[in-house]
């Protein structure tokens, strides 16, 4: 059929940018982090320090274009040929890899390093210019798979297809798990990364077998078109194959949520793979809720949780956050703030009005182990009726004296 | 609460009781003579030298003056060499050659490779070269984040960049053949969050070779800094307030038991790496330095117990103030510690380690950097630093090797030993109106950035913030661009550019067969002690918990635990380090 297609918008490349294990040298990285997000690019960044393992599996959740590897101290030629064979044995061989390293990655080290499956090395000098002009041209290209996908890599395609408006296969049903999806909203700066952070450990402590998923909504840079993803790099429990992590640039979208989170939440439950899935909006204050369409409309989530922090401002400006009324979960994280105490006060005092039987959580998520983080975790499972494997109760966790 | 605010005031109110002490020494007749006595008597104190061609020169040149104000100036606000305020000097004659021939040597050449008997090999050259024995420590990756050599994924890193020490075992080999106990022994360790694991290791490994009484003679010091690892180095295993709480009791134990050991090197250098600017690097490793101060007294020790056992470590780059950095931090920890903390004279004193710069160093035309490092040196001297690292020309491209190590000793021997520009006369530069220029612009932009982080609630909250790292971030980016532009020259990277590709230079790589010898060790270390080590972690566990003092209890779990071990035992009781962007 002769129809007349609207030319298809640039799809953003997403790169998955990271230091090796046992290097904490971010300098170079950060620059051209800063730089690719210029250059219309979706870094999603994974920070210093990083393992083999972790590498490969943001790769693949993130299904990026391409992983580069920023390395200072050494050890790259072992280092490049682990990440590249953990991406092979998984079946994603078609990520390509590439690095850098100042002089620290010699010439001789480079035809090493290609033949071992690395695929290129830019050195000491490069201007950053032709970093982009080559990350562009070479990359643009979305891998291919040998074969259907598998696992978190069917499903991560399915996330990129939807990202792009296009509808993929249908994602097989690999689990029986039904899915408890809660979307968790605040304002920047409440701590919303940490506290799911800090849930995710909850919940692999307290389901043993079971995997949790997390969609982590960030805004794009509104003139190029780029954004560094950058949730991966505090979100210390996320480590682990049981977690599915998928960052998501809202390329556009002026809701606090990527245009495809929707299509995304339906792929995440259809896989049955997950128990629980966490949907972080970017900051939003006093919007409508970005869990329903146009703030109208059916919830795309089962549950919505909003998190502050005690420094909202003042009465007035709690009267104006919207979200308040319909959140099933409030948390005022930061309680270890000097103003916390009133501000529990306030926001107690607000939700009463609601005459919803809101009850506000008072959690401190920077710290280790806190116990108001175990009581959200255990009304948010007592909300989605998370059934613990074993029967055991769920958060019998080691608190500290 | 933050002290900040009141030390950059303290500070401008220091300035202006010189401002009026000045004006009183041209108006009151009586104070004009009282200085002009205490001047004479000074300048009596001056010996006359002479230099090899036969020149008598004063061992300090003083200001030519006898006029009241400007004597009451020099005194009050650069200070005699060796007196408050410290702008001139820590002590009163630094490198000046001295008849007895014996002196401090300022010269620490930063060592590490391979296996502890490899950095040990290097260590025996180097001090081959030295007249006394400075042994500095550089670990390789898996030791400086606290994980064994066995730890998967770490095997290429292993004796990478630094030396691989997984027990105390290779403590004692790392320093075997060396009397450590040596009145010119000095150890430094480049060491942060495992630090006090490392230090009782080195404690432990000493006991055994030196006698349970050794601890008192040893000397030197750790990095253990683990506010400029959040801030900039990101070499950070343990939550923040756990990491201080170590750092604190690691410094309370041995400001009495390792008299003569400086526990924490407060530092400047990897902020400066991370792309901070001079000023930046100054107001951030100062102000580290006052909220350590600031812990240890909430803690209830005495300022002048631990004052005179911080040490700092700045990083000398080519930047213009470069020049005066280490006078101006002399100078404000001076009047921070003196008149906020109470501090008394010993620990007014800011004892300054300094480091050629490792990131103005390149690759291409590396020769060039001989010629960097050299002007740095310079510039590090000038500041009278207490001792000085400068870095190999060959860095840009692996762990120095032995030829281009030497001729980075050798640049200091012929700076300070060979050419006259510090061997006769202190101070010979002081007082020039470019200095004094520069001192008061750069003085004033650390004090704002005080100012600055003070509203934000202080260094520690500044840091939750993300304060530190975005100014330096955004400055690490700066230079990059300038450097892309052009504005920022460097000389065969974008100006005076020549064709030639890379050079091949020799590396120095640790072998695969060396690393899993590494390996083997440390199981077989691991199989040895595998009954009692669950004991000596289960006690060490407690202690934590109890909030005990964990640096006494690391002595004795390191003769029976490695440092992963250790380190998975800490990261159970506290938690894991949540990382910033």
């Amino acid at each position: 059929m002769a129809v007349a297609k609207s030319p298809r918008p640039t799809v953003p490349l997403r790169i998955l940018t990271a230091v090796p294990i046992c290097d904490g040298h971010d300098s170079a990285i950060t620059t051209i982090n800063i730089e690719l997000a210029r250059h219309g690019i979706e870094v999603i960044y994974l920070g210093y320090h990083q393992s083999v393992a972790t590498i490969a599996r943001a790769a693949v959740q993130e299904d990026v274009n391409v992983v580069g590897l920023s390395s200072y101290n050494g050890g790259h030629i072992v280092f490049f040929k682990e990440v590249v064979d953990a991406l092979r044995r998984g079946g994603n061989g078609d990520i390509p890899v590439f690095g850098g390293g100042g002089g620290t990655i010699t010439p001789a080290d480079e035809r090493v390093m290609r033949r071992q499956g690395t695929d290129r090395i830019f050195f000491a000098g490069t201007p950053l210019a032709e970093i982009m002009e080559l990350i562009r041209r070479d990359y643009a290209r979305l891998p291919r798979p040998k074969g259907r996908p598998q696992g978190d890599r069917a499903l991560a395609r399915a996330l990129t297809l939807a990202e792009r408006g296009d509808r993929g296969p249908k994602v097989r049903r690999s689990g029986s798990a039904r899915s408890f999806v809660v979307g968790v909203a605040g304002p920047g700066g409440a701590g919303k990364s940490t506290l799911i952070d800090e849930l995710t450990s909850r919940f692999l402590r307290s389901f043993p077998s079971g995997r949790i998923a997390i969609l982590a909504n960030d805004p794009s840079h509104p003139d190029s078109g780029g954004a560094i993803l950058g949730d991966r790099v505090s979100a210390i429990y996320a480590q682990d194959d049981r977690v599915f992590f998928r960052s998501l640039a809202t390329r556009g979208s002026l809701t606090g949520l990527s245009a495809a989170a929707p299509a995304a939440i339906e792929i995440l439950r259809a896989s049955g793979e997950f128990d629980l899935i966490l949907v972080e909006s970017v900051g939003v204050g006093q919007e409508s809720d970005p869990f329903r369409i146009f703030g109208r409309g059916p919830k795309l989530v089962d549950a919505t949780l909003f998190v502050l922090a005690p420094h909202y401002g003042g009465l007035i400006q709690l009267q104006k956050i919207a979200l308040l009324n319909g959140a099933d979960l409030v948390a005022l994280n930061k309680c270890d703030h000097p103003m916390a105490h009133t501000a529990r006060a306030e926001i107690q005092a607000r939700l009463n009005q609601n005459a919803r039987g809101q009850t506000l959580h008072a959690t401190t998520a920077a710290k280790h182990f806190d116990p108001g983080v175990d009581q959200l975790f255990a009304a948010l499972a007592r909300l989605g009726a998370l059934e613990p494997a074993g029967g055991e109760k769920p958060c019998q966790l080691r608190i500290e004296a | 609460m933050s002290q900040l605010g009141k030390i950059a005031d303290t500070v401008d109110a220091y300035n202006r009781h010189v401002t009026a002490e000045v004006r009183r020494a041209r108006t009151d007749a009586a104070f004009a003579a009282e200085l002009r006595a205490r001047w004479e008597k000074l300048r009596a104190s001056v010996d006359v030298t002479h230099s090899p061609t036969g020149t008598p020169l004063p061992r300090l040149a003083l200001p030519d003056t006898d006029e009241p104000g400007a004597i009451a100036e020099y005194l009050l606000s650069q200070g005699f060499p060796g007196q408050f305020p410290y702008a001139t000097a820590a002590y009163r004659e630094m490198y000046l050659d001295r008849a007895s021939g014996a002196g401090e040597e300022p010269m620490r050449l930063f060592a590490g490779l391979g296996l502890a008997e490899d950095t040990n090999a290097r260590f025996k050259y180097l001090s081959s070269h030295q007249k006394s024995l400075r042994l500095s420590t550089a670990f390789d990756g898996p030791t400086l984040y606290g994980l064994d050599s066995d730890h998967p994924g770490v095997l290429g890193k292993v004796g990478e960049g630094g030396v691989a020490i997984d027990t105390v075992d290779d403590m004692a080999r790392l320093f075997a053949g060396f009397d450590l106990t040596r009145k010119d022994a000095s150890v430094s360790m480049t060491m942060n969050a495992p630090a006090p694991v490392i230090l009782a290791m080195f404690i432990a490994a000493a006991k055994r070779r030196f006698g349970p009484e050794s601890a008192a003679q040893l000397r030197g010091t750790i990095q253990a800094d683990m506010l400029k690892e959040v801030q900039a180095q990101n070499e950070v295993i343990f939550p923040v307030d756990a990491s201080l709480r170590f750092l604190c009791d690691m410094i309370e134990w041995c400001v009495p038991n390792l008299p003569r050991w400086y526990p924490v090197s407060i530092s400047g250098y990897h902020i400066a790496e991370a792309g901070a600017t001079p000023v930046q690097q100054a107001a951030f490793t100062l102000s580290n330095g006052f909220t350590y101060a600031e812990l240890l007294r909430q803690r209830g020790a005495d300022v002048n117990q631990f004052g005179p056992r911080l040490s700092f470590f700045l990083d000398c780059g080519l930047d213009v103030e470069y020049l005066v950095l280490g006078r101006v931090c002399r100078r404000i920890w001076a009047i921070g510690m003196r008149d906020v903390f109470g501090a008394d004279a010993k620990a007014q004193i800011l004892k300054l380690h300094t480091q050629t710069s490792g990131r103005s160093l390149i690759a291409a035309e590396f020769q060039n950097n001989l010629t960097r490092t050299a002007v740095e040196l310079m510039l590090a001297y000038l500041n009278y630093t207490n001792s000085c690292h400068s870095n190999s020309a060959d860095e840009p491209f692996t762990t120095p090797t032995e030829q281009y190590a030497l001729l980075a000793s050798h640049g200091q021997s012929i700076l300070l030993e060979e050419s006259g520009l510090f061997r006769h006369t202190m101070n010979l530069f002081g007082g020039a109106p470019g200095l004094l220029a520069l001192e008061r612009q750069v003085e004033k932009a650390i004090l704002d950035v005080f100012r600055e982080m003070d509203t934000l609630g202080g260094v520690i909250a500044a840091m939750e913030q993300r304060y530190q790292r975005s100014k330096i971030q955004e400055a690490g980016h700066r230079i990059e661009s300038q450097i892309y532009s052009g504005e920022r020259p460097v000389i065969g990277l974008n100006r005076y550019v020549s064709d030639e590709p890379l050079p091949s230079v020799p590396l120095a790589r640790t072998s695969p067969r060396k690393q899993r010898l590494q390996v083997e060790r440390l199981q077989v270390f691991k199989r040895r002690h595998a009954r009692r080590s669950p004991e000596a972690l289960q006690r060490l566990e407690n202690v934590t918990r109890a909030g005990g003092n964990v640096f006494a209890e690391l002595i004795s779990t390191v003769e029976s635990c490695s440092l992963g071990q250790i380190t998975a035992c800490l990261t159970g009781v506290v938690g894991k380090f949540r990382p910033m962007v």
